[in-house]
Order: structure tokens, then C-alpha cells, then sequence
């Protein structure tokens, strides 16, 4: 279990991570979701020990190790430009770590062949061992990537943004190959990822930073149906956020958020009894296969999404630059007291 | 249209420029195989490789006494060699210093880089002084060798400086997560990526140290290095043997060339692998 407690850390005036207690379960593959320049990225780095804290602990299984130095805390790193060695092979990357690690190296070239072979079919490379690292796709190096990683079993293996360098093709696959290695090899991932989607596929659970802190950290499901606060709705790219008092008095105060497809539209003064609602001009709609997205701006500004799927239309038809009432059922929307 | 006269300018140039650069040495060349009878200039006698035996002291005895050169050429080929040695380790030992921002290191760049700024003529000099203060004799293992380090430090470092520049650390840090020690991955990982750069600063260093003048003129001491040795013979009378040396050192300067461009090529292939890398 990697425990993170109050972790604090600045660069010169700004502050990248603002006490931030997290918790990695054991064999769990933990999703940790953040926009860019999150501070997610300086996360695995004090956890891999290429950074220090400037407060707070890091510990694993109770054992502390931040202060320690990087080799000898047993974490593996996977990084997202993949950072092979270029002078060396296939199987001379994977095995790299087997033989020349400072904490009981193998010297018997059979073991290390072995385990080397053994790895790499794991992560459906057998008979790449003796290409260069040149001669193999981006995925392939993704993999070799991995590989050099699990040959060492480290305690846990951190993930940073693994799939971004990859197309979108190879990423969902890559996605699925993620899941089903770590779950052969029953060690704890921790994927760091900019996209929602990625976050909430792979995770077991999922965690949002937000602000230099850890606002929630749940179950995917549970995240994306109850966030808890502005902030991790705000990242899951699926909830309209707008002031309470724009559907009238019966909201009350503060701040509500209402999934895009909670939403429903109806010409003005037609919304059905009993369901909040709030007058909101049409913008544009964005058609994206599947599903299609329209843009409303409310009276204050605010931008709200509404989405609907082509099998189950369920939207008038609407004319741009015409108002609209936008209205949804009364617990459908989630309230949040405080700022915004 | 701006081709048209942009090309022709161009070439025209270009050919000037290779003609002043090489057409020194072709003379040389051409007048080496002048014969015995022949003197250090046009027109050629008789073709012939006199004064190359001559070089060798494969000739009769002759009016023109054999160059003395043998002595100085090793020690100048030794001294370039450990000038060698000690320069890139401290330029490699040094970039590495700077690829973290330590106090003070500004400073300490321009103190280095001044090694290769200041005057031959004065370094020299100033080390002759220092040296007869401190009553420390003069030679070219001692006073001219810490002379030409001095000298060709700032350009082995400078090399090794734009190499670590562009040089990807999540390599590094790479080999640290898979728990191989920091001396561990220098030697595996960092050095393996740096050795062309690596390379570069040798060649840099041993043809500076080679071919040094100024510098090694006031604190050579008795022993001479071999550009000194030749200045020495100049002051008699120059005869064809000195041009067929000069072939001969730059037919070795040549070969040390190849060797370094043929190692260049063994590693630059990786190099472009790992830049594929990161295009992926």
C-alpha cells in the first residue's frame, strides 16, 4: 500500500502540490486524473524519488521512503516518451534491470534469459528480444517500455500519461493489454492521465487532482455519478456546473451541477411540471457519430452541454440564436454549498 | 533569376575558398618530391623521393643534416595524448557539474571557458615566471602539459556541454527506477548515449595540444615538442626534407581523421534510432 500524506511541493513561488493525502491500495490499478499542469506529473516524480517533498511523508507498507534515493525504493516508472536506451535491444532493455540493479543482480545469463523471454510474451513481444529499439512501432516500444518495468517487480509501478504518445486506435487497445498484465501480475498501478475517458476505463478506482490537492477518489462509477465537489465534476467533462439561482428560488443557493445527458430541452414556458429548469440561448450543435452535442449559453454566460444519442433522440428541433428552456428531474442535479 | 546569379557567385567562392585552404599544402606536396640537387621552391628539378629517404636517414651522408625531428615527434604525439586523456575527463566530469544550476556556476563557466581566451603568449609567459619563482624546472611533461590542458579544457567541456544540452534524462532516470545505482547507470546508460560527443572532445583536444605553439614556447625547457622543433630549423635554411614531413604528419592527421569518423558513423547510427524514438 503507498500511503501520500500532507505532500507538499513548491517551485520557487508556486505551488505544485498543496498537502495532498492519497492513498494506492494494494493490487488495485489506480487512475489519477488531472488537467496539464496539475502538478500529476510532480506527484509520480516524488514518488519515484526524482523529486523530493518539501513537506510531507511517503510511505510504502508503513515504510517511509521519501529522503530515500530513487534505486532503492523498488518503484517502477514508466514514462510517456517511453525513455528506452537507445544503444541497446530489445531483450538487452528488458533485461537491463535484472542485471546491473545495486540490490541482488542476476548474473546467470539462463536465468536472465528466461525471465527476459518470459516477460516479454507477457506483453505479446516473443521473438522481438534481438530487434533495436529503432526497428520497432510505438506501441511495440510502449510494451518494451512495460516490460523492462514488471521484469523487476517492483512494489508498485507509476504510469505517466503511458498511452498519450500513441494514436487513438493503438491507445484503446493498449488500454484493454494494460488492464489484463497488471491483473496477471497483481501488483498496484497508478496511471496518470489527462483524458476522463482513459481514467475511467482503466481505473479500479479513480482519483482527481485538482488545485494541488486530491479532491475525490472513488470507484469510476461513483465518481461519475456522485462527484463530490465542483472540482471533480468539473474534470469528469460530463457535468454542466451553473449557479443554483439561475433555475429561480426553488434551487436555493450555491452551485449545481447536472450531467449533459440529465438534460432536457423544450420551447419556452413548455417545461413539464415539478422539473427545475433555466431559460438558456442555443448556440451550435457538434454532431460526433454516435452521440450529438449541443452548446447553450445561459443568462449569466455560463456554457451548458446537452447531450443526446442518435438511437434515442430525444431534443426538439432547435434554430441557433432561439431561447430555450433547459430543464431536468429534481435529482438529477447535484448542489454543492460553498465557492464554485 | 536570383539563382542565376547566386549559384555562380556561390561556386565561384566556394572554389576560392577550397583553392586558398588546400593550395598551401599541394605546393608543399608538389615540392617534396623535389630531388636532392633541387631547392625549396620551383620549378621541380626532377621528381624523386630524395628527401623522404632523406627524412627516414635511409641516404648517403649529405651537406643537409638530417632533420631533427624523431625525438620531438613522439613527445609531441605523448604530450598530445595525455593532454588528451586529462582534458575530456575533466570536460565530461565538468558539463555533468552543469547540468544541475550549482552556485556559483557562472562564474566557474567563464573561469573555464578563459583558459581558451586568454593570449597563448601570455599564459606562456607568465607560466615561465611563475615557474622559475617557484623554482620549478621547466618541461614538456610538467609545466607545458598543465599549459595545454589548461588550453584545451575549455573546448572539450564546450563539446560535451552542447551534448549533455540535448541529452533526454528520463534515460537516466529510466535505469535509477529500475534500481541500478547512479555510477552504475553513468557507465551503462549516460556514457554509451555521450560517446560521440565524448569523441569529438578527444579530437578537439589532441590536435589543439599537437599543433600548439605559443604556449609551449616559454615553458618547454630543453625538450622540444615537434611544431617547435620545425620553427628551430627554419632559422638555418629550409630545404625539401621539412615538406616531406609536413605530407607525412598530415597523411597521419588524416588517418587519426578516418578512425574518428569511422567511429562516428558506428554511433551516430544509434543516435538516430534514439532521435526516431523520440518522434515515434
Amino acid at each position: 500500500m503507498l500511503t501520500l500524506s500532507r505532500v507538499s511541493r513548491r517551485y520557487g513561488e508556486t505551488t505544485a502540490l498543496d498537502g495532498v493525502d492519497f492513498v494506492v491500495p494494494e493490487n488495485t490499478y489506480m487512475s489519477l486524473l488531472g488537467a496539464s499542469g496539475s502538478g500529476k506529473t510532480t506527484l509520480l516524480r516524488l514518488i519515484a524519488g526524482f523529486e523530493e517533498p518539501d513537506q510531507g511523508e511517503i510511505s510504502i507498507d508503513g515504510e517511509r521512503i521519501d529522503g530515500q534515493p530513487p534505486h532503492l525504493r523498488d518503484i517502477g516508472f514508466v514514462f510517456q516518451n517511453f525513455a528506452l536506451f537507445p544503444h541497446l535491444t530489445v531483450a538487452q532493455n528488458v533485461s537491463y534491470g535484472l542485471r546491473y540493479r545495486a540490490n541482488a543482480p542476476v548474473s546467470n545469463e539462463n536465468e536472465i534469459k528466461d525471465r527476459t523471454e518470459s516477460v516479454l510474451s507477457l506483453v505479446g513481444l516473443s521473438g522481438f528480444g534481438h530487434r533495436a529499439i529503432s526497428a520497432i512501432s510505438g506501441g511495440q516500444r510502449q510494451r518494451v517500455a512495460l516490460a523492462r518495468t514488471m521484469i523487476c517487480e517492483p512494489r508498485v509501478i507509476l504510469l505517466d500519461e503511458p498511452l498519450g504518445a500513441l494514436d487513438a486506435n493503438l491507445r484503446a487497445r493498449m488500454c484493454d493489454e494494460l488492464k489484463a498484465i497488471r491483473e496477471r501480475l497483481k501488483v498496484s498501478f497508478l496511471h496518470v492521465t489527462g483524458s476522463e475517458t482513459e481514467a475511467l476505463t482503466m481505473g479500479d478506482k479513480v482519483a482527481v487532482l485538482s488545485g494541488g490537492k486530491i479532491v475525490q477518489s472513488d470507484a469510476p462509477d461513483t465518481l461519475f455519478s456522485h462527484p463530490n465537489n465542483v472540482d471533480a465534476a468539473r474534470h469528469l467533462n460530463a457535468w454542466n456546473i451553473f449557479e443554483a439561482g439561475l433555475c429561480g428560488p426553488a434551487m436555493g443557493q450555491g452551485t449545481v451541477a447536472v450531467r449533459f445527458d440529465q438534460i432536457d430541452v423544450s420551447a419556452e414556458g413548455e417545461v413539464p411540471d415539478g422539473r427545475p429548469w433555466l431559460r438558456a440561448k442555443y448556440l451550435t450543435g457538434e454532431f460526433n457519430g454516435p452521440t450529438a452535442l449541443s452548446f447553450f449559453r445561459a443568462e449569466d454566460g455560463t456554457l451548458l452541454q446537452v447531450i443526446d444519442h442518435l438511437s434515442q433522440p430525444r431534443l426538439p428541433d432547435m434554430v441557433e440564436g432561439q431561447h430555450y428552456d433547459l430543464h431536468f428531474a429534481p435529482d438529477a442535479a447535484r448542489q454543492f454549498h460553498g465557492a464554485a | 533569376m536570383q539563382s542565376r546569379i547566386l549559384r555562380p557567385t556561390l561556386a565561384i567562392y566556394t572554389a576560392a575558398f577550397l583553392l586558398f585552404l588546400y593550395g598551401p599544402m599541394i605546393v608543399l606536396a608538389i615540392l617534396s618530391f623535389q630531388s636532392s640537387d633541387g631547392g625549396p621552391q620551383f620549378p621541380i628539378r626532377d621528381w624523386s623521393i630524395y628527401w623522404y629517404q632523406h627524412l627516414l636517414g635511409l641516404t648517403e651522408t649529405s651537406r643537409v643534416s638530417q632533420l631533427p625531428v624523431g625525438d620531438s615527434l613522439l613527445r609531441s604525439i605523448l604530450l598530445a595524448f595525455m593532454t588528451t586523456v586529462v582534458s575530456t575527463i575533466l570536460g565530461v566530469m565538468s558539463a555533468e557539474a552543469f547540468r544541475t544550476k550549482f552556485k556559483g556556476s557562472g562564474p566557474a563557466f567563464y573561469l573555464i571557458i578563459l583558459g581558451m581566451m586568454v593570449p597563448g603568449v601570455l599564459v606562456g609567459l607568465g607560466m615561465a615566471l611563475l615557474s622559475n619563482t617557484l623554482g620549478i624546472g621547466r618541461a614538456w611533461w610538467g609545466t607545458s602539459f598543465v599549459l595545454h590542458v589548461v588550453y584545451t579544457y575549455p573546448f572539450a567541456f564546450l563539446v560535451m556541454l552542447a551534448i549533455f544540452n540535448r541529452f533526454d534524462r528520463s534515460v537516466e532516470e529510466a535505469s535509477l527506477s529500475l534500481g541500478v545505482s547512479p555510477a552504475q547507470t553513468f557507465r551503462r546508460v549516460t556514457f554509451p548515449i555521450i560517446f560521440p560527443g565524448v569523441l569529438s572532445a578527444m579530437l578537439f583536444s589532441f590536435t589543439l595540444s599537437y599543433d600548439e605553439f605559443s604556449r609551449t614556447l616559454f615553458t618547454i625547457g630543453s625538450q622540444l615538442t615537434l611544431p617547435l622543433a620545425i620553427y628551430g630549423t627554419f632559422s638555418v635554411e629550409i630545404y625539401p626534407n621539412i615538406f616531406a614531413f609536413g605530407v607525412l604528419t598530415t597523411l597521419f592527421s588524416f588517418t587519426l581523421l578516418v578512425i574518428y569518423g569511422l567511429l562516428m558513423k558506428r554511433f551516430t547510427a544509434k543516435a538516430a534510432r534514439f532521435k526516431g524514438q523520440e518522434e515515434n
